[in-house]
């Protein structure tokens, strides 16, 4: 295997255009190879010294998350926790301390599992993953980004940069949540995010749902925003969020959980992050991540 | 004595003062090897480097069940840096194993488990031993897989072992086709007793297996030199496995030495005798050191050690009244493709079903059966968490059927003083019912709580098993004291503590003992960190080396001090004649002077103890239907269930142990909280499980949940002390398994009583929970 430190952006995209795979924080990658689930590249260039992709910047059109942000930058950055908020409840889940101190938000992204933690709120949030190759960057909408399980529609020498996200509209919130099983080093077995807007009079403006670990990548839920706008939250809304979810997922049945199993939980998990979000959104402060701060998924 | 809960509720009275009466309340000290562990310096057997080691893998089965058509080694031989390659025929022809005599070192002829070892490398690097296994061919034959206990009791099972009839077995074992091993235990008249009941209540419980799961996963380096052999391993047993590694490669005793470096957790994973032989033979056809370590997948899949699948059928007759007339129950156990040393499971599972309360009429059999699993052997308490979880639900059922509170129902059927147990075993002064009392005081069981909360309440007991064991403990020129005992420590503390037992009887702190340990080459015989046996057997052995130190001690003293050795007292570090501490001597010096003519060393050996006598009439019978120095306890738990998903979470858990004395406070309370946490995870989420194949799914840290740190709820102990007979020094009993029994009972109890609908299924994931509510 032949190993390379890229010290700029350009030489990162000229070793990926030789062939190069690129790793980060290695929290995937490496242990996907010590597990025996793949090999590693015949060629690997090493981004994580790119300090120009660690930054978060906002500027008026919304926030530029650098593809080498760490979770545990995610979890704690007042932008983040204040306007995308379900992105940091979701760093906030990942793994371990020392998975979150190296995971980065590009690598959660490209590694493309359906049962990623941060993709969902991306979802929900708008977000557009800019792919950078020696060619130029395009911006790509993760609905496309996402084509199967560690599946992406990017190409070989394309690398993610940034995630992009507007600016958050007046009175809005967002939240993520996950049904788990113990409160570390665990994998969602389903998770939702949701994404609410409210209008002056707080009936919903605009709302979205995006799903994990209940498709071959994750989903946003079609027809969310006619199905809530005008209404005000309440138990018949968050019943009409989880029937919409539950309805919209396609599980599959693994150790962790069966597909009838996972297709209720989903509806029980979007519920949740819907009814956070919205409280987010008028203004009520939940703790970051909304599952240890009201016990969601798991008791508190 | 009490633990303080880490996050103390201001709304309970403080069940936490201590008894200043208590032997141990104010013994509290950190074990010596503990600083070595935390700070990284201690060295576990897979540090260790030796001159020219090679490298060995083992190429498995495999497959479930099948008999071997091809085994080709030629191509690994061929390999450079490939040194040795063994196989069946290669060692010598000998069937091992404690009971019953079924297993070889590799597999002859068939495979019974996916696990098995068909061949064994050793290469100059791992990737080329890796290699080296890959590239024997191995061709298997598939035979039908027995894949449920249940299953390999039918009459047209297939056999996992045809040739049974021939193995070598201990006469008391009854054992018939797939029957391991079948006990029952038949006290009274239980169909009269039943009859006699105002109502007859059933119940049907399933376990699933688990692991131990140790964080470190086994090693073993083998180094010989001339005739003799060195083992390094990372065995809970190193007397065991050097018998082990004696019989199956026919060597005499005293050509095999084994040394136990820091061991990295056991919990009875790494009991029995495990791959020595094979490393042992591998460098004696190399001529060279040998070194083995698992990975993670190798520690789930090979050892015969797995947590036994269980499945209960429980009968009881109650009277209104509240008493209970008569209870029937059957057992199945899952022992997996051999015998391993789970001979003895069903008598105890047997005794754990019945359970620690006055039955006049009990009628319990107890089947272990072969399968095509991995083998089942003793992780921390064999079969008791399983059967305790049956039958304390079942008692949950009981009591509630006649409208009585399910901890009156307990206290007012538990086994106290002067009672007779389910085998007709009568105790003497234990501590059950302070024990149900006290825990349950210190947690909120009759508060209010939200919806979603409610404490469950389960009993337990455990045995004390006495055993041969041996430690030589002296005292060098300078007053410095070593104890050199065979004992091993697995984590408990156990040996830590032998220096308190030590530096009691001669006047010295525990810190001025030194232990060597864990060294078949230096110390007598010991059975090893199994049982929960090292303080009531070797701490009986120490203090009986001590004593005759400290006798002559006193000697040395009285001449000194020109006293009567009987009026000299040791304490703090000196001899002094008793009434007069002026009139005294210091230790060191009395050292000193021993050092220029008789020294201060000894030998002491624990002297048997007797069994009680059980009055039941017992088919196959293994020893353990009538108790030494039984040991009790009762878990309090509170749990949250999330009901819309079925995620139980504990909250908090008030426990309450009868060990007998309490020797080290921090080592004790130590064990109950490692219990309850391995309790949680198999109540909730630890679960090995098996495809239809007979080969397991989730056999790796990603997908076999343990508990973290994170899900460690706040845990309230008492110790209750309550005299009486005791097994070891100072009345001290076992401690090691007994908090491990208890716990995923009392959350069972607490979970049903949250969604009204019993979980009969362990571990009681999320989705069972919920499934139940469907």
């Amino acid at each position: 295997m032949e190993f390379s430190i890229a010290t700029t952006v350009a030489e990162a995209l000229d070793a990926l255009q030789n062939g190069a795979r690129p790793v980060a924080g290695g929290t995937d990658l490496v242990v996907g190879v010590r597990h025996g689930k793949s090999s590693f590249p015949d060629q690997l260039v090493a981004i994580d010294r790119l300090n120009e992709l660690k930054s978060i910047d906002a500027s008026d059109a919304g926030v530029r998350v650098g593809s080498l942000v760490t979770h545990a930058q995610l979890m704690t950055d007042p932008l983040i926790t204040d306007r995308y908020s379900a992105i940091a409840d979701a760093s906030a889940l990942v793994g371990s301390p020392a998975t979150r101190n190296v995971g980065t938000l590009g690598g959660n992204v490209m590694n493309g599992s359906p049962a990623m933690d941060t993709g969902a709120p991306l979802m929900v949030l708008g977000a557009q993953a800019e792919l950078a190759s020696s060619a130029g960057s395009v911006l790509v909408d993760l609905a496309d980004l996402w084509t199967g399980p560690g599946q992406t529609s990017a190409a070989s020498d394309q690398l993610c940069v940034a995630l992009k996200m507007p600016v958050r509209p007046e009175r809005s919130g967002s939240a993520y949540v996950r049904l788990e099983y113990r409160r570390a080093m665990e994998i969602a077995v389903v998770g939702a995010a949701a994404s609410v807007a409210l209008n002056a009079d707080g009936t919903i403006a605009d709302a979205s749902v995006a799903l994990a670990a209940v498709a071959p990548t994750i989903i946003a839920v079609d027809g969310l925003s006619t199905l809530a706008a005008g209404r005000t939250v309440d138990e018949q809304l968050l019943a009409d969020v989880a029937s919409a979810a539950s309805e919209h997922a396609s599980p599959i049945s693994d150790l962790r959980a069966s597909d009838t199993y996972r297709r209720h939980t989903v509806g029980v998990m979007a519920k949740r992050a819907f009814d956070a979000a919205a409280r987010r959104a008028t203004g009520e402060v939940i703790g970051i991540p909304v599952n240890r701060a009201i016990g969601i998924g798991a008791a508190s | 004595m009490t633990d303080i809960a880490p996050v103390p509720n201001p709304a309970l009275p403080n069940p936490a003062l201590p008894n200043p009466s208590a032997p141990g309340a104010t013994r509290r000290f950190v074990r010596a090897d503990g600083p070595d562990k935390v700070t990284g310096s201690g060295r576990y057997a897979a540090d260790l480097q030796l001159s020219g080691m090679l490298h060995a893998k083992f190429r498995y089965a495999d497959v479930a069940h099948g008999r071997i058509t091809t085994l080709d080694t030629s191509a690994a031989r061929a390999m450079p840096g490939v040194l040795s390659v063994l196989t069946h025929a290669d060692v010598p022809d000998v069937r091992y194993s404690p009971g019953i005599s079924d297993r070889t070192l590799f597999a002859k002829d068939v495979v019974r488990f996916e696990g098995e070892v068909v061949a064994a490398v050793a290469a100059t690097t791992k990737e080329i031993a890796q290699a080296a296994v890959d590239a024997i061919v191995v061709e298997i034959e598939p035979l039908p897989v027995v894949n449920d206990a249940e299953e390999a009791m039918a009459a047209d099972s297939p056999l996992v072992h045809t040739d049974w009839e021939s193995y070598e077995a201990d006469e008391a074992v009854v054992r018939s086709g797939n029957t391991v091993s079948f006990s029952s235990i038949t006290h009274g008249d239980v169909e009269a007793g039943l009859s006699a009941a105002d109502h007859v209540i059933t119940s049907h419980h399933v376990a699933d297996a688990s692991h131990a799961a140790p964080i470190e996963p086994r090693a073993i380096v083998a180094q010989w030199e001339g005739q003799k052999v060195t083992v390094w391993t990372s065995s809970q047993v190193p007397f065991d496995a050097r018998a082990g590694i004696c019989q199956t490669l026919q060597l005499p005793t005293n050509r095999v030495r084994v040394i136990v470096p820091h061991l990295g957790g056991g919990f009875g994973g790494k009991c029995g005798f495990h791959f020595e032989a094979q490393i042992a033979a591998l460098a004696k056809a190399a001529k060279r050191p040998v070194k083995l370590v698992f990975s993670r997948r190798e520690e789930f899949l090979a050892p015969d050690r797995r947590r036994e699948g269980m499945t209960v059928e429980i009968t009881s007759g109650v009277k209104n009244d509240g008493s209970i007339t008569a209870r029937k129950a059957r057992i199945v156990i899952d022992s997996g493709a051999y015998a391993s040393d789970a001979a003895f499971f069903p008598q105890l599972a047997a005794m754990h079903v019945g359970g620690p309360y006055k039955v006049p009429n009990v009628e319990i059999e107890a089947h272990l059966m072969y399968t095509n699993h991995q083998p089942s052997g003793s992780v921390r308490a064999p079969t008791a968490p399983q059967a305790c979880w049956a039958l304390e639900a079942h008692t949950d059922q009981l009591a509630d059927t006649l409208g009585i509170d399910p901890v009156q129902f307990r206290l007012q059927n538990c086994v106290t003083e002067g009672d007779t147990g389910i085998a007709g075993q009568v105790y003497g002064a234990i501590g059950l019912k302070e024990c149900i009392e006290k825990a349950v005081a210190a947690s909120d069981y009759g508060a209010e709580l939200p919806d979603d909360e409610a404490v469950g309440v389960a009993v337990s007991w455990w045995p004390s098993f006495p055993g041969p064991s041996g430690a030589h403990v002296k005292i060098d020129d300078d007053g410095a004291g070593q104890i050199i005992t065979g004992a091993q420590e697995c984590g408990t503390g156990a040996v830590m503590t032998l220096r308190q037992l030590a530096a009691d009887e001669v006047g010295l702190q525990p810190e001025d003992f030194e232990i060597i340990y864990q060294d078949t080459g230096v110390a007598p015989y010991d059975t090893g960190a199994t049982g929960s046996q090292t303080l009531i057997n070797n701490g009986r052995a120490v203090v009986r080396a001590a004593r005759q130190i400290a006798d002559e001690l006193r000697k040395l003293a009285a001449d000194h001090l020109e006293a009567a050795p009987g009026d000299i007292v040791l304490a703090d570090g000196s001899a002094h004649v008793a009434g007069t501490p002026t009139k005294n001597v210091s230790i060191p010096e009395l050292a000193g002077i021993a050092a220029g003519g008789e020294l201060l060393a000894a030998h002491g050996s624990a002297p048997p103890l007797d069994y009680p006598t059980v009055a039941a009439t017992c088919v196959g019978e293994q020893g353990v239907a009538g108790w030494v120095a039984p040991q009790f306890a009762c878990h309090a738990v509170r749990v949250k269930v999330d009901a819309e998903t079925g995620v139980a979470r504990v909250m908090e858990i008030s426990t309450a142990h009868d060990s007998g004395t309490i020797l080290n406070l921090t080592g004790a309370l130590g064990q109950v909280h490692g219990g309850v946490l391995m309790g949680i995870g198999q109540a909730l989420t630890e679960v090995t499980r098996y495809s239809d194949e007979g080969l397991q799914m989730n056999a790796g840290m990603l997908e076999y949940k343990l508990q973290t740190a994170a899900d460690a709820p706040p845990i309230t102990t008492q110790f209750v002390e309550p005299g009486g007979e005791g097994a070891g020094p100072e009345g001290a009993k076992g401690l090691a398994e007994a908090p491990n029994v208890p716990t995923a009972a009392a959350i069972h109890n607490a979970i049903t009583k949250v969604i009204g609908t019993p979980v009969n299924k362990l571990p009681m994931t999320a989705e069972r929970i919920w499934e139940v509510q469907q």
